[in-house]
């Protein structure tokens, strides 16, 4: 992989079975990097593969074909145990529906991502969730469960809960689509000034004009995904 | 956070149905518990009843009805047998030890027992000590000066109220006889807590019928020979009798634990059953609980967790809901079994519901790990759950 990309993607090509012995493939990306540090947005039609895309790098889909390095490891490479551990530590994920675990309260959630890997000391972790979780305006908000957040608030422990790690890549799928214009400002503009603070390098998936505006490049699926380009979906 | 934490707030998270859970297993094993306890409770009180004297001798009629009425005093008193069969047998050479009983009416439901010193004293092979609390025992008096003297069982002072020095009498028939109590007996956690024992002398002479009779009437006499072997040979020949019979209590114990036998397997069945119900109640409960947050186990799944740690979330859940339900089980089997044993203290026997034993410990056990079964499925089912396909964006 090229020096100083943070994400590397060469012939990556998902596809998924059919009935009948044939194959629907949905991506097909030739090659794509992203430097450390960056700020990518993608943006592209419902369907496009733009989560499929985001799963792959993650290492919680596998591709049909192709290779994709995050840092130097070839993510596919490794068992699917080490992948696990591997993504824990390396790889922070920002869902567009939160995805907080409802019995757990906000520091708790947050914790929780550590618990799965040994980035942070486990003496350290309740600080560090809690540092984080103050720095994303909810200091007054560790113990409250998710269904006692506001949306805005939820989105704001979720990218807590993806930096815990300390990550070096973040992967952000459409983290501001269900909340208002005007949160969803402030979210983004929160999330991205962390980022940028830290040096992470992020991938989004967005729609949002703050988010393309803030973007170090913005890619289009419909470029980027040859297989979209065949079947017309990108 | 360790993933026993996040099971435990996962189960506190939904605590109406882990709480049912845990109660519903309690429950089953309270009755495999209680059961237990109580089967061996009573097979205990008939042995500690019955086997101190190796033969019994009393009228003719069934050798079951005699013990369970002279000993347990569960049965209808049998027939009289007369006062000369006790002298007889106490000046056999072979007898160590004849103690005469009179089986009679009842106090508030505590019956007469009328009896000699004998009855409560002590020998190396006897398995129950009779001790005072309070008072003395009553006098061996002559029939024709009967002192009407009581000493009464533990329960029959409690549950009557009966104390020291008290007189007293059941119907206006008997009140030109009132009893006088002279000493309450420590708990013999038997059925002679709730006798209330008087003199022989003391019983005929309460008794109109017995009082104008010159052979005296007798409900049993309990024997213990010198040799065991000479047992065959006294029990031969007190049955050639017509008017009484000899029987051996243990062979008496024989044929009720061969009655209890089938009940018991009866009872193995339907706690098997149970035992079944309650693996199928916690598996449902896992599975549905699995089922409900495959989102959150594929997110899980996405912030590093391995399979085999959503597995093992999933696992110490049923673990931990067989735990505590199998804890609750085993003390609630001891509450039943202790309130069942109240029951059975009126017909006689006497369990010790309260006595832990080691088998419990294997009972708990075998819940854990039927409870780690109940939830295997469940666990398999999350440790197989594909993140990605979980994670797609709720529409």
């Amino acid at each position: 992989m090229s020096t100083g990309s943070a994400v590397v993607l060469h012939e990556v090509k998902k596809a998924f079975p059919l009935h009948g012995g044939l194959d629907l493939e949905v991506l097909d990306v030739e090659h794509l990097e992203l430097p450390a540090g960056s700020c990518t947005v993608l943006r592209g039609r419902s369907g496009s593969g733009k989560t499929t895309l985001l799963n792959l790098i993650a290492g919680i889909a596998t591709p049909s074909g192709g290779t994709i390095h995050v840092g130097d490891t070839d993510v596919f490479a490794l068992s699917e145990a080490r992948r696990d551990r591997f993504r824990g530590a390396q790889v922070g994920y920002v869902f567009q529906t939160f995805n907080l675990l409802s019995a757990l309260s906000a520091l708790e959630n947050v914790m929780l991502a550590m618990t799965f890997s040994d980035a942070v000391p486990k003496r350290r972790q309740r600080q560090r969730a809690s540092d984080l979780l103050a720095r994303l305006g909810l200091a007054e908000r560790l113990a409250h469960k998710p269904h006692q957040l506001s949306r805005g608030e939820q989105q704001r422990v979720t990218i807590a809960r993806a930096l815990a790690n300390s990550p070096a890549l973040i992967l952000a799928d459409e983290p501001c689509a269900s909340l208002d214009a005007r949160t969803a400002g402030e979210v983004f503009a929160t999330f991205l000034a962390v980022c940028r603070q830290e040096g992470k390098t992020l991938l989004l998936v967005s729609h949002d004009e703050d988010a393309l505006g803030g973007a170090d490049r913005v890619l289009d699926m419909a470029e980027l995904n040859r297989a979209g380009a065949r079947t017309g979906t990108a | 956070m360790s993933i026993l934490a996040v099971a435990l707030k996962y189960l506190r998270a939904r605590f109406v149905a882990s709480a049912l859970t845990a109660v519903s297993i309690a429950l089953g094993i309270s009755l495999v518990v209680a059961s237990a306890l109580l089967a061996r409770g009573i097979k205990e009180s008939f042995i500690a009843g019955a086997t101190d004297y190796n033969l019994m001798v009393g009228a003719k009629g069934s050798p079951a009805q005699l013990v369970l009425g002279v000993v347990f005093r569960m049965d209808l008193a049998t027939p009289n047998i007369e006062y000369t069969s006790y002298q007889q047998l106490q000046q056999d050479p072979r007898v160590e030890v004849a103690v005469p009983v009179g089986v009679g009416d009842a106090y508030q439901g505590f019956r007469y027992v009328a009896t000699n010193s004998a009855y409560f004293a002590s020998f190396p092979w006897r398995r129950r000590t009779f001790k005072l609390a309070e008072g003395r025992f009553f006098a061996d008096d002559p029939p024709s000066a009967p002192t009407y003297e009581v000493l009464l069982g533990a329960e029959a002072a409690g549950s009557t109220g009966l104390r020291m020095g008290d007189r007293f009498y059941e119907g206006e028939e008997m009140a030109e006889y009132p009893l006088t109590v002279v000493g309450i007996l420590q708990p013999t956690h038997s059925a002679d807590d709730r006798a209330i024992f008087l003199s022989l002398s003391s019983y005929w002479g309460m008794n109109e019928v017995a009082r104008g009779m010159t052979v005296k009437p007798l409900t049993a006499v309990l024997i213990r020979p010198k040799r065991m072997s000479d047992v065959p040979s006294l029990h031969r020949e007190l049955n050639v009798s017509a008017e009484t019979q000899a029987v051996l209590p243990s062979g008496v114990l024989l044929t009720i634990f061969n009655m209890m036998a089938v009940a018991e397997e009866v009872l193995t069945m339907i706690l098997a059953i149970v035992a079944i119900i309650v693996l199928l109640y916690v598996f449902v409960s896992m599975y549905s609980a699995t089922l409900e947050r495959r989102r959150e186990i594929a997110t899980m799944r996405a912030l590093g967790a391995r399979r085999a740690t959503v597995l093992g979330i999933v696992l110490v859940e049923s673990i931990a809901l067989a735990t505590v339900g199998g804890v609750g089980g085993i003390v609630g089997g001891h509450a039943v079994a202790y309130a069942a044993g109240l029951l059975l203290e009126r017909s006689g026997l006497v369990t010790n519901p309260l006595l832990f034993n080691v088998i419990e410990l294997a009972v708990l056990a075998g819940v854990i790990l039927l409870g780690a079964l109940a939830g295997l499925l469940p666990a398999v089912l999350a440790y197989r759950t594909e993140v990605a396909e979980n994670l797609a964006p709720l529409s």
